[in-house]
């Protein structure tokens, strides 16, 4: 690309573009968060992602409750949810392996 | 191999026999290859109309029929994966005569290309915003700053109004009273699950698509600024943190090649 038809912006500009963008971005990405990704409580085929080595999409979960595969839940409910798979007996924040 | 590729060939198109030397336990090898021949070509077009069911609304059930017939001819799977199929169907459609009476259909396509990758791309957690602050601390790096943006983020300049339309056949927008030859650009991306198409200003567009390209936060503001005078930056930096979007920054000074 031609740098001499570009304008440049001057680095007070940036900054205060990127602040305004922060402060705007803050409330937005609080509400974002009030679903936390839940392992192992997902049924066969009905987890929202992460199930097996290399996978990342959606509904490849091959068994109910699968340790690996998770599913977006509301916050703070993860860990109060029967799961057949887990140690604890209920979903956990991260992956598991399965209780035999 | 020469029967393997007469083979394929034939399974393609409607018209052309069943390759010599094919054996049955009966002897109604042409019936029998075109029962196979007919699942692999629907199966083809409705991998089709499941990505793009935009255009297919557009232009009716038999058109996009025939023209997906014609395209699956021309450009056969070169992946087991369905949904990556079809990635050359907006530059078919685009040199595709019949279809000329619908000038805004090629973009439309590219639209729903956009969301179907947005939808299986990879799942990137976005940077904490932590770090994005503390880029501020240094105001004088900023310039050089690389942000990573989502896999799934992608923009798209229209002469029109490409996102109205796609919004217009799903029910999350009006049909009455839309022009469109009305220039659009639109973002898409996804959060968390849901794939999100926006109408954005073409310097938005021009901002992500550099930054896509690796270029520097710096070379890309300066440029969506000369592409649009109206950019406002805070606002696309916004709407990229607020959904998610970036995944990661660099503050390097390397040269990009």
């Amino acid at each position: 690309m031609n740098s001499k038809t570009t304008r440049t912006l001057s680095a007070a500009a940036l900054a205060l573009a990127l602040g305004s963008a922060l402060s705007i971005a803050a409330l937005p990405a609080q509400a974002a968060g009030d679903m936390e990704k839940c392992f192992g409580v997902a049924m066969k085929g009905h987890n929202d992602c992460a199930a097996g080595a290399g996978t990342t999409c959606a509904g490849t979960a091959k068994t109910d409750n699968q340790a690996n595969a998770w599913k977006l839940v509301p916050k703070g409910t993860c860990e109060k949810t029967a799961s057949s798979t887990s140690p604890t007996g209920f979903g956990q924040m991260a992956a598991f392996k399965a209780k035999s | 191999m020469k029967l393997q590729e007469s083979f394929s060939a034939a399974l393609l198109n409607p018209r052309t026999p069943p390759p010599t030397g094919i054996v049955g336990y009966n002897d109604d090898i042409d019936r029998r290859f075109a029962v196979y021949s007919n699942n692999v070509q629907s199966g083809l077009i409705n991998a089709l109309a499941t990505s793009y069911p935009v255009v297919a609304q557009l232009v009716g059930e038999a058109f996009f029929q025939a023209m997906a017939q014609m395209f699956i001819q021309k450009y056969p799977p070169d992946s087991p994966v369905m949904s990556t199929y079809g990635s050359q169907f907006a530059g078919f459609i685009n040199s595709f005569a019949p279809a000329r009476s619908v000038p805004y259909l090629a973009d439309v396509a590219r639209l729903e290309r956009l969301c179907v990758q947005a939808f299986h791309a990879a799942d990137i957690c976005a940077v904490n915003p932590g770090l994005l602050t503390q880029a501020l601390d240094n105001p004088e790096g900023l310039a050089q700053l690389h942000l990573q943006l989502h896999p799934g983020v992608a923009s798209l300049q229209s002469p029109y109004a490409i996102a109205a339309l796609w919004a217009a056949h799903q029910s999350l927008g009006q049909i009455q009273g839309l022009n469109p030859r009305q220039p659009q650009s639109v973002l898409v991306l996804r959060n968390e699950l849901r794939v999100e198409v926006f109408t954005v200003s073409s310097g938005c567009a021009v901002f992500v698509h550099l930054l896509k390209g690796g270029n520097t936060l710096g070379l890309a503001a300066g440029h969506a600024l000369e592409a649009d005078p109206d950019f406002d930056l805070g606002q696309a930096l916004a709407l990229l943190i607020s959904h998610n979007t970036i995944t990661g920054l660099q503050p390097t000074h390397e040269a990009l090649p």
